[in-house]
């Protein structure tokens, strides 16, 4: 069976964040931001103070970024799509 | 075991770029101090008055000597050409400026004394050249004062630079004394601790006050290190975060021991341990030496003891 990343496995529903909210919060150092997208595309531009962790590496390096379960986390990627 | 409070930003990259919100570039983060220089959002406003002064001062000093002796250059040739043309001239003494080479000396000079402002008036313009003469005598000002006040501020951005430096360093040196003493503290009360079975209360008062010290020192090196703005050199950086890690070792050592706590104490532990938590090799938003990588983990190791 094809394991889901930890950070898909919220308890309760999956929620959403929107653009406002997260540009109200920038500056919060409550508010983890995470870019999901490989390093180089990180590197090429990104929501600012936000954490690059790669989607292959959620697995690895998840629990080791954020000890604190209930720690608030906002993931992005590119797009919709 | 799962996070409890994820969310999704849904529209991801391309709606933050579309919405035209600041986007960080990692060789933007690295150049930040000469990006800042660079930003100069002159095109879109009106072009006023003030304007045109901002965009003079923001040349470099060369531009503006060059700009300077063109405009003063150009000018000349105006003189002469306007003698050569329509025979109303530059007047040097009782006779008119003559069309040949001499004549072109003779209104660069009458250029320069006028845009220096000094006006000898060995050399005087004639009819609508006045005007001229007049404008370039406050074209000819401006930039001058320009270039003079660029010499002035070359030293006086240097002496900023040294003062925001200095501050820094100055920032970092309080970091690591106050960890030292600290330290030092944790250890004469380690010390009272074992002599006695139970901490005399003024002594608990200064555990407190002391683990309240430390609690806002961790705070700096976490904004330190999370913040990308100022970097701190490598050899600073990681003495500041072995200090903290000796404190941290310490803490949890005289805790072990210790069994009374109070609701304050309790309170501050807890800070400690989130702000530890967070200290991690992997997780900064810059990479740094595998050394300095190495006392991070630790931090991060000893924060989970403390929990």
């Amino acid at each position: 069976m094809k394991q889901t990343a930890p950070y898909m496995k919220t308890s309760g529903h999956k929620h959403t964040i929107s653009r406002e909210e997260i540009l109200s919060r920038l500056e919060d150092p409550a508010f983890a931001l995470v870019n999901v997208m490989p390093k180089e595309t990180f590197e090429a531009g990104h929501i600012p103070h936000s954490i690059n962790l790669p989607l292959s590496e959620v697995e690895t390096k998840a629990r080791q970024i954020f000890p604190v379960l209930s720690r608030e986390i906002s993931v992005y990627c590119m797009g919709p799509t | 075991m799962s996070y409890t409070n994820v969310y999704h930003y849904v529209g991801g990259m391309t709606d933050w770029v579309e919405s035209g919100a600041p986007v960080e570039r990692v060789e933007a983060l690295l150049q930040a101090a000469q990006a800042t220089r660079h930003i100069q959002p002159v095109s879109a406003r009106r072009v006023s008055w003030a304007n045109w002064l901002d965009i003079l001062a923001n040349w470099s000093l060369k531009q503006l000597v060059g700009f300077w002796l063109g405009i003063i250059i150009v000018f000349g040739f105006v003189y002469w050409a306007a003698g050569v043309g329509m025979g109303w001239g530059l007047q040097a003494g009782n006779t008119t400026v003559k069309p040949d080479f001499v004549g072109l000396g003779t209104a660069i000079y009458f250029s320069f004394v006028t845009a220096l402002s000094i006006g000898y008036g060995d050399v005087i313009p004639l009819g609508p050249l006045r005007i001229l003469a007049v404008a370039e005598g406050i074209a000819g000002l401006l930039i001058f004062g320009c270039v003079i006040s660029k010499l002035v501020s070359r030293r006086q951005e240097e002496l900023v630079e040294e003062i925001h430096r200095t501050t820094f360093e100055d920032r970092l040196d309080r970091v690591r004394t106050n960890l030292h003493l600290v330290l030092s503290d944790l250890g004469t009360i380690d010390q009272i601790n074992r002599e006695h079975s139970a901490l005399p209360s003024h002594v608990l008062k200064r555990l407190e006050s002391s683990e309240r010290v430390f609690t806002g020192e961790l705070k700096t090196i976490h904004d330190l290190l999370y913040r990308t703005r100022l970097l701190p050199e490598e050899d600073a950086l990681e003495s500041l975060l072995a200090n903290l890690t000796l404190c941290l070792a310490a803490l949890i050592d005289l805790l072990n021991s210790q069994t009374q706590r109070s609701v304050g104490l309790n309170a501050d532990l807890k800070t400690i341990s989130n702000l530890a938590n967070e200290i991690c090799g992997e997780c900064m938003p810059r990479s740094y030496a595998p050394a300095l990588k190495q006392w991070m983990d630790q931090i991060q190791e000893l924060a989970k003891k403390l929990a």
